[in-house]
């Protein structure tokens, strides 16, 4: 593994997500079309084969770059800027927060909440009253034009069953 | 079925009258459009109670209305923020947001407004003229050609994998094999389902469109101020009427391209499940295989965003061909407008052009004046619309996540869809960091248990004979445009690079 230094080569580890988790569902989808009849294998046997042979060939001519040195297998390709890693990571852990919180507190709370914190966390805390303003004006604003005015049924929470009762419907 | 140029004239008259429906269907639907998860058949079912109350007339024409505009609202914030409205627009940021980003949003707003326009008005003229004909095209569509329909789709991964073939293909098979999830069509055995019970219908597209094209742009754009580059948002802070003006010529310049992009989508269209998402995806690639320019599509290349918005707006005629001519719904809107009129009473098929012509030139009359209303109630709106990518992505990232979340919840009403959502931003994220096209994974979950289900279907009748693929001349003629739609393009890069190598010795 000789070849440029390592600061030189491109980062391609990300690039093998795709093709390790295509070879690893087609062979879990594979399982489960094991003893099935002709008809519901036929057709993923035939595009599932020909997805293993090209992730493996992207697979291997990725692993002989990197023995010959020409690429390295970390994954900064995947995780682009270091300044907004940390960031991205926290706002991926407040979108999996909305889609869990919101079947508890309902749309228009939760989305208030998601979005605040999200816009102070991509703002770094500036803009406060802004940010606050924009969740606010948007979480009741979704609510009066889909649930009140189209009669959406979005989740509902102890907001939307408080606003039920006092307009009713 | 002779048409009567009386009651077409009256009927042209009358829908504009109605002006007071159609223009607030066409803001609705550019609404409902633009946000995943609200398609034009989700608004209808919601606003039925209303449908059904108000005259069957004026019911009928707000929902053409409705649908018309839905189409053309679909692709705003397809071309602008690369999240497309539904499935029908996924062709359309291809094109069209390279162009928002190079801040010619105002420009490819303007010519995708007047693509759906003039595609939308063109296919309705040839619908009203052709009723009888094209209506047949759905009888002679059976599971072999349908096939070959779905493999015009299909083959635009190879088109958008040429700039890295086996990245694009590994992508496209990919969302061909997260398609095949659920259960199978004939034994509904469940296949690669992980014992989720939500997931045995297949694979809901809602779901998947937002999370491959909005989660994952969302937590792409956040590296940036803006979605724009820096001489975009230059250009963009100077945009005037003149850009909406600029994209008018260019849509002008390529009529002959907005009209037979059209016809591809009026011809899909009218094949019942057929639907605008292959429409678009077929057009666009048969517009790149006989552009001559094809190495510039994907970049911002005008040609590449009429194809599918002229296409995906042909369809909006077709759909409504089978539905009057035969009784049989092409979509699920058409379905929706079946229910309003039996409501009614009104009879289907060939007897509705006798009984009740009102109604049956009337529905292809007012979708007529909707596309002439749209052309001058939208078109000057580009201007404006397109300053939303002006806005911070500090702002814009949390408001497309947090609406489009919810848009997933809404078709099925399963919290589990949004968690899938999720699933799909994750792998759209991975694919877009690492060089792999969420376009071909997509095409691949919208084609895959179609084409699935038609060649399932085709062995079954064969009673497992391949060879009767081959065994409709229409087939065969299908199987000829395809084989030649993918040599013609090889064929002429070699003429383009003959001249270049010939200089080179």
């Amino acid at each position: 593994m000789s070849g440029k230094p390592l600061s030189e080569k491109k980062a391609t580890g990300g690039q093998l997500i795709i093709p390790v988790a295509a070879i690893l569902f087609t062979l879990y989808y594979f399982s489960t079309i094991w003893n099935s009849p002709f008809e519901a294998q036929v057709a993923a046997f035939f595009v599932g084969t020909i997805l293993l042979v090209l992730s493996l060939t992207f697979i291997v001519k990725r692993l002989w770059q990197w023995k010959r040195g020409e690429i390295n297998l970390a994954f900064d390709d995947l995780l682009g800027e270091r300044t907004m890693r940390l960031r991205r990571l926290i706002l991926f852990c407040l979108t999996l927060g909305f889609v869990v919180l919101i079947e508890i507190l309902g749309f228009t709370i939760t989305t208030f909440l998601f979005l605040a914190s999200a816009m102070l966390l991509l703002g770094q805390g500036r803009h406060f009253d802004r940010a606050i303003g924009i969740a606010f004006g948007a979480a009741i604003g979704g609510y009066l034009l889909f649930i009140l005015a189209f009669e959406t049924r979005f989740p509902a929470g102890p907001f939307e069953n408080f606003m039920t009762s006092v307009v009713g419907g | 079925m002779i048409v009567d140029w009386a009651v077409l004239a009256e009927q042209f008259l009358h829908s504009f009258s109605m002006w007071w429906v159609i223009i607030p269907a066409i803001f609705l639907g550019l609404i409902v459009g633009a946000i995943p998860g609200f398609s034009a058949a989700n608004t209808i079912i919601i606003l039925l109670p209303l449908t059904l109350a108000v005259e069957v007339e004026i019911g009928l024409i707000f929902m053409v209305a409705l649908y018309c505009s839905s189409r053309m609202g679909a692709g705003v914030p397809a071309i602008l923020v690369n999240i497309p409205g539904t499935a029908g627009a996924a062709a359309t940021p291809l094109d069209g947001y390279p162009m928002a980003k190079a801040g010619k949003g105002a420009q490819a707003l303007a010519i995708s407004f007047v693509a759906s326009t003039a595609g939308g008005i063109i296919t309705t003229i040839i619908a009203l003229l052709t009723l009888p004909w094209l209506a047949k095209i759905g009888y002679v569509m059976h599971s072999v050609e349908m096939i070959v329909v779905m493999l015009f789709g299909i083959s635009l991964i190879a088109t958008i994998a040429a700039r890295d073939t086996l990245r694009g293909l590994i992508a496209g098979f990919f969302g061909l094999m997260i398609g095949a999830i659920g259960a199978d069509h004939i034994y509904a055995t469940p296949r690669g389902t992980m014992g989720f019970l939500e997931l045995y219908d297949g694979i809901p597209l809602i779901p998947a469109l937002v999370g491959l094209f909005a989660i994952s742009e969302a937590f792409m754009f956040i590296e940036g101020r803006s979605i724009l580059s820096k001489e975009g948002r230059a250009r963009m802070m100077i945009s005037s009427w003149g850009a909406t003006i600029e994209g008018l010529k260019i849509t002008a310049q390529r009529w002959w391209h907005v009209v037979w992009t059209s016809i591809i989508g009026l011809v899909i269209g009218v094949v019942p499940g057929a639907g605008a998402a292959i429409a678009s995806f077929v057009a666009y690639q048969q517009s790149k295989t006989f552009s001559k320019t094809p190495e510039l599509y994907g970049t911002g290349h005008p040609e590449g965003l009429i194809a599918p918005e002229s296409a995906n707006n042909g369809v909006t005629a077709g759909t409504l061909i089978p539905l009057l001519v035969l009784g049989i719904p092409g979509g699920a809107t058409a379905a929706i407008m079946l229910v309003v009129m039996q409501y009614h009473g009104i009879q289907m098929g060939p007897r509705l052009f006798m009984s009740t012509p009102d109604i049956a030139y009337g529905m292809i009359m007012a979708m007529l004046v909707t596309y002439l209303f749209m052309a001058f109630t939208i078109l000057p709106l580009s201007r404006y619309m397109s300053r939303v990518t002006l806005v911070s992505t500090n702002y814009m990232a949390p408001l497309v996540i947090a609406f489009t979340l919810v848009g997933a919840f809404v078709p099925r009403e399963y919290m589990f869809d949004m968690g899938l959502a999720l699933v799909f931003g994750v792998i759209g994220y991975v694919a877009r960091r690492t060089g792999y096209h969420v376009s071909a994974i997509l095409i691949g979950v919208i084609l895959g248990p179609l084409l699935e289900q038609y060649f399932l279907r085709a062995m079954r009748i064969a009673q497992g004979d391949p060879w009767f693929l081959f065994s409709s001349k229409l087939g065969n003629l299908l199987w000829i445009c395809l084989i030649l739609s993918m040599l013609i393009p090889w064929l002429m890069n070699r003429r383009r690079e003959a001249p270049s190598r010939g200089d080179a010795t």
